[in-house]
């Protein structure tokens, strides 16, 4: 089956969210994402993490781009194992946390050669 | 699910952490501290599915709130330039080092933030949100919805607690061992209001009051099992907290109303809460002092153990109320002890101690007042007066709850015992 690479992305003009999580808020999320982990175990071929700030390295000077700054526009990777692009997307969706207002994911296949 | 962390783990780690922390670089900093703990929290909630609960999380959680707490403090001292001028590392971060952290002295940190929050310089009801907040781990929405509030009357209390907080004279974690006892009378004082907002709440959100009445327990624990606080008074309040606690669930109906003692079904009683507080109350009867926490617990008991409600012993809890009285001199506790002298001796005689009361105007303009009054003058036969009293009573019932129960209880013809 073929891997997908989900970047999260930060959406511009949307909500910056509902602000901080409250400890109980924390204690549910926990919750969810662990039962969203569980639900999709063997889809999770990698959960990845949070992406830090990254510098696009190239034989001419760094051109001007969101590239730059990574961190600005993505906020974190994980690779999926899907039968489908439309698998990998709902398993994505279902992520607690990742699609809401001001965030969304990009999911990408990854060709590997046959 | 939270695969093997307790179902309150990061609230109550919320407020161990806060409570080390603090200790560790002073009160002054405990917005800081509040801050970097929910940070370590957020980390953990993100970092742990990935990598799995490290084998030790609550040091885990410290080691990132610590490191998050002395970064800013090295910051801080860069910008005002203390560090260089002065040629000192920041006391506090010097201090900080994050040392074993044992048990026990957790349990002290959490214990002397306790004192700290319910000082006497504090506005009561700031006393109770500061609490709530750092020790409990609520947020501002969630004080605001246990509290009967809004969230901005939280921020204001909050504000002011903190601004007290900062000018005590004191450290929470230089109080001494005389300090800590002569401010314990105010704590077990808050502890109880903290426990009675939950337990007389009329709202209809049972986990909501249930989570009041569990942390204030939770609160009571501390004092009862720290070897310097632990007096009898400390066990009687937990035991009391407990017998209370058991009947909680049976206080309800499934619609949400209030069932009256005698209506409630008592095989719902919470067993184990009634073994504990009885234990507790077995612990708290050792020493001189008998105290309202005592006498309060005494009652909650005898109810516990009754078999039902025609069959309680309520010559003890006249007594008990005899001696609450004595203790804490109440109105209130007064017409209490008028309702169970009813029970015991018939309504002439709890109607002659109603008599002979001179109700302070609070309690003269209540609801549990009317009431007492048309029960009583109902079942001495007085229809009129029971009529009057009753229309009253339900006129100042604060809830639909209280009201609907009240329409049941003063039935004034039916009423035939």
């Amino acid at each position: 089956m073929p891997n997908y690479l989900c970047l999260q992305r930060r959406l511009s003009g949307g909500a910056p969210g509902p602000g901080k999580p409250s400890p109980a808020q924390m204690q549910a999320m926990y919750a969810q994402f662990n039962a969203w982990r569980e639900t999709f175990k063997t889809n999770l071929t990698d959960l990845g993490g949070r992406l830090g700030s990254g510098r696009v390295v190239t034989g001419q000077p760094a051109p001007d781009g969101p590239l730059v700054e990574v961190k600005e526009l993505v906020g974190g990777y994980m690779i999926l194992t899907a039968a489908t692009l439309e698998e990998a997307i709902e398993v994505a969706r279902q992520c607690p946390g990742l699609v809401h207002p001001g965030s969304g994911v990009e999911v990408i296949e990854i060709h590997s050669p046959a | 699910m939270t695969h093997g962390l307790g179902e309150r783990f990061f609230r109550h780690e919320f407020g161990r952490l806060v409570a080390m922390l603090a200790r560790r670089v002073g009160m002054r900093h405990l917005a800081l501290v509040e801050d970097a703990v929910q940070h370590a929290l957020l980390v953990s909630v993100e970092s742990w599915p990935r990598s799995g609960v490290p084998d030790s999380p609550s040091a885990w959680l410290f080691r990132v709130a610590h490191n998050h707490v002395v970064g800013e403090l090295r910051q801080r001292s860069r910008r005002t330039r203390l560090v260089e001028e002065h040629g000192l590392a920041h006391p506090a971060v010097a201090a900080a080092a994050p040392t074993a952290t044992l048990a026990g002295d957790v349990r002290d940190d959490l214990l002397k933030m306790l004192f700290a929050c319910c000082d006497e310089s504090i506005p009561l009801e700031s006393q109770l949100a500061i609490a709530l907040k750092t020790l409990c781990g609520f947020d501002v929405r969630e004080i605001a919805e246990r509290l009967f509030t809004t969230e901005v009357n939280i921020y204001k209390r909050l504000g002011r607690a903190r601004s007290r907080l900062r000018a005590l004279p004191f450290e929470p974690g230089d109080l001494s061992t005389e300090q800590l006892r002569a401010r314990l009378p105010a704590v077990q004082s808050i502890l109880y209001v903290l426990f009675t907002e939950g337990y007389l709440s009329s709202d209809a959100d049972q986990a909501i009051r249930r989570n009041l009445c569990d942390e204030a327990t939770r609160l009571a624990h501390l004092l009862a099992e720290h070897p310097i606080v632990a007096t009898p008074e400390s066990c009687a309040l937990v035991a009391l907290m407990h017998l209370h606690a058991s009947r909680l669930t049976a206080r309800q109906d499934g619609s949400g109303g209030l069932l009256l003692l005698e209506e409630q079904d008592r095989s719902a009683w919470d067993q184990a809460e009634i073994h504990t507080g009885l234990a507790w109350l077995a612990r708290s009867a050792n020493g001189e002092v008998f105290s309202r926490y005592h006498a309060e617990a005494g009652i909650a008991a005898e109810h516990c153990l009754a078999p039902s409600f025609a069959e309680t012993r309520w010559e003890h809890i006249v007594e008990c109320y005899t001696l609450l009285e004595r203790l804490a001199p109440s109105a209130l506790h007064t017409l209490n002890r008028a309702v169970a002298v009813a029970e015991w001796q018939g309504p002439e005689a709890g109607l002659a101690i109603v008599r002979g009361l001179e109700p302070p105007s609070w309690l003269a303009g209540s609801y549990m007042w009317m009431a007492v009054l048309a029960d009583l003058h109902g079942r001495c036969g007085h229809r009129d007066r029971a009529l009057r009293y009753r229309t009253l009573a339900l006129g100042l019932a604060p809830s639909v709850a209280v009201r609907d129960a009240l329409t049941r209880r003063l039935q004034v013809d039916a009423r035939q015992r």
